[in-house]
């Protein structure tokens, strides 16, 4: 039992870490609709997954997991999750993916809007356990209200789309921890910006984070993040195996929980400054939020989580 | 990163199994009452003679210089089994590391091995009347004399008092709020002891007062004026990994999606959650112990786990009332000792503070 990360896998976090902070900073999440992909695409990074011989390095996705943490850190925008860790699934041998130069959006069961599908060269819809495939060209997109102003919402309608063949269900469990990993970026960021702010942040003559009660809220944070990452890592060494749905819906599960804390105090604290768009929290307050509702909101997860477990259960 | 366990691992583990399962004793009566604390003594020394009450401890002193990973699947083999709460726990968990890190090599040697079977039976002296979550305002004090020491004041909500063969805490020994403090052990025997009923019933805790109580020059652990140091350190160490493992909670959660397998989805669901916030303590602590193993430090994030395991044990013996109403006997020790959790060893008050303070860097 060696439950600890590899120096592989932090270099690998660490460099993603530097580009994103570097091309993707919260100032481009005004002015841009993809900071930081064409760096990243360079770095190599959508072929992480695939096979060599599509032009990757065939890592799995436990190696990627604190890279892909640093996208949610980031709250790098665009269909990350879908054309890193779930393309290399569902769709192996399609040329360009691994360069970044193919992106892909899904729109997973359950969910009727398709993120980000503005940026998608393919998208994929899965329903009733049957993934269909079609260009972006070939779609009628209709933009949907949603909570993420960087995570765009459409309703999409295919025609002459392609029939997939294969499972696609190790696909979605893998994004779904990919995206649990993300949320446990995006808790870190909320939770260390906060922290920053409550230490800067003087009232009655003291920092606000010198009063118990703030002090209080942002352990309750940590102690929830650092107890959720476990899970998501969990899930991503299990991916394959007869556990994979119980621990990626506890994963998936955990993150979102410790995320949408991490908002909810990260408001708190920051108090009326923290309810206004010119703040940059917003955009990982609504991440928080957009992300926990991917791939199965919490209370689906937790539904899939009892019935594996109670019925697995002597 | 892995979650397997090597072929050694799981031949201990298989080891460990095959013993309990043929010396697993029945459920004794509560360690604070003297038929009890008798049927305790006996277990510990039946595991000591198996090598197995302090498998991580060097060989010298009764263990086996087995790994953390391996004292994590001991005990979790340990409370799967049902066994009983461990009356050394003092002793092998609290003063034991501080003796391995701080004591001499003759202190190491006599005290030990005597803890690891029972032989003695150690109390804690941490908290007094006005000084219990701020510790450094404690005011008895030891006073050197020919041989020793003299320790006078009064401690309380000393557990295991009632019985315990030998106690240890601070005393000062100066002024000075830390620096004037001293860690020291002492034989019970001079102490004045009123034992204390707890919740249940039972004297658990007891209150000390010391008249004048001797001790010699070797009951000294450490420098004078070093006990702050050496009490904090150990928490923030192993012991901050060794208080409670996981394997307890994880054996809880077992029994309680058992109960739940045919409660409604809304009872099902919280048993569901205990046990996977088992699992996420389970393999943190994995994660932890590696680190240590390393040489890393576990440093203030020790208060994160205490928070989240005595909390998640509330919550579990909360979750057992509910499914079980007056038919839940089996669950009220349990129940009432969970609900001592988030005071001992640091109020989660207090941990909540250090996590703020020390982990994420907020302004004292």
């Amino acid at each position: 039992m060696n439950f600890g990360l590899s120096d592989d896998q932090r270099a690998l976090a660490e460099t993603v870490r530097d580009v994103l902070h570097a091309h993707c900073p919260p100032a481009a999440l005004r002015t841009e609709r993809r900071p930081g992909w064409k760096r990243l695409a360079e770095l190599g990074f959508f072929g992480l997954l695939q096979p060599a011989e599509a032009g990757g390095l065939g890592l799995d996705l436990v190696d990627v997991l604190p890279a892909l943490e640093e996208t949610g850190r980031a709250c790098l925008p665009g269909p990350v999750v879908e054309t890193a860790v779930l393309a290399p699934f569902l769709l192996a041998g399609t040329p360009e993916l691994a360069s970044g130069a193919v992106s892909v959006g899904v729109l997973p069961p359950g969910q009727a809007y398709l993120a980000d599908a503005d940026l998608a060269d393919l998208l994929v819809v899965v329903r009733d356990g049957q993934a269909r495939l079609a260009p972006r060209a070939r779609a009628l997109l209709t933009p949907r209200r949603g909570v993420d102003p960087c995570r765009p919402l459409f309703e999409v309608r295919l025609s002459g789309a392609e029939a997939l063949s294969g499972p696609v269900g190790p696909a979605l469990e893998r994004a779904t921890v990919a995206t649990a990993a993300q949320l446990i970026g995006v808790a870190r960021e909320l939770l260390s910006v906060t922290v920053g702010y409550a230490r800067a942040r003087t009232q009655f003559g003291a920092p606000i984070g010198s009063f118990q009660a703030v002090k209080h809220h942002l352990a309750d944070v940590a102690v929830a993040v650092e107890f959720a990452a476990p899970l998501v890592y969990r899930a991503a060494l299990t991916a394959g195996s007869d556990d994979a749905e119980r621990d990626t819906s506890a994963a998936k599960a955990a993150a979102g929980d410790a995320a949408t804390l991490a908002a909810r105090v990260a408001l708190q604290v920051h108090g009326a400054i923290g309810y206004t768009e010119e703040l940059d929290l917003r955009f990982w307050l609504a991440r928080a939020w957009s992300l926990s509702a991917a791939y199965g909101t919490t209370a689906a997860h937790r539904e899939r989580l009892r019935a594996a477990i109670v019925r697995r259960s002597p | 990163m892995d979650l397997d366990f090597s072929p050694a691992e799981r031949a201990f583990r298989a080891e460990v199994r095959d013993w309990l399962g043929g010396h697993a004793p029945p459920p004794l009566p509560s360690m604070d009452t003297p038929e009890g604390f008798a049927a305790h003594r006996a277990w510990e020394a039946d595991l000591a003679a198996a090598r197995l009450s302090v498998v991580s401890w060097p060989r010298e002193y009764g263990g086996r210089a087995a790994s953390l990973i391996d004292w994590l699947i001991f005990e979790e083999e340990y409370w799967a089994a049902g066994c009983p709460a461990r009356l050394t726990q003092n002793g092998i968990f609290l003063l034991g590391p501080s003796l391995m890190r701080y004591g001499t090599p003759e202190q190491r040697a006599h005290w030990l091995p005597r803890m690891a079977t029972g032989a003695d039976v150690w109390a804690q002296a941490w908290s007094e009347p006005e000084a219990g979550s701020d510790l450094a305002a404690l005011t008895s004090r030891a006073e050197p004399c020919p041989g020793g020491w003299l320790l006078h004041g009064h401690k309380t909500w000393s557990s295991r008092a009632a019985f315990a063969t030998h106690g240890f805490g601070l005393f000062r020994t100066s002024g000075a709020r830390h620096k004037g403090l001293t860690y020291f052990m002492f034989p019970m025997t001079d102490v004045a002891v009123r034992p204390i009923a707890q919740l249940d019933g039972l004297p658990g805790f007891a209150e000390l007062r010391f008249d004048g109580v001797f001790t010699p020059e070797p009951m000294v652990l450490g420098q004078v004026g070093e006990g702050w140091r050496i009490a904090m350190a150990t928490t923030s160490s192993e012991r901050g990994l060794t208080l409670r493992s996981p394997g307890r909670f994880l054996a809880t959660a077992h029994r309680l999606v058992a109960l739940a397998a045919d409660a409604d989805p809304v009872l099902a669901d919280r048993a569901v959650r205990c046990l996977v916030e088992a699992e996420a303590y389970r393999l943190h602590t994995f994660g932890t112990a590696r680190r240590l193993m390393a040489g890393e430090e576990l440093g203030p994030a020790a208060s994160m786990g205490k928070i989240f395991w005595s909390e998640l044990d509330l919550r579990m013996h909360a979750l057992a009332l509910d499914l079980l109403g007056d038919r839940a006997e089996d669950w009220l020790d349990g129940f009432l000792f969970s609900l001592a959790g988030p005071i001992y060893a640091g109020t989660n008050e207090i941990q909540r503070n250090i996590v703020a303070e020390r982990v994420l860097g907020l302004p004292r």
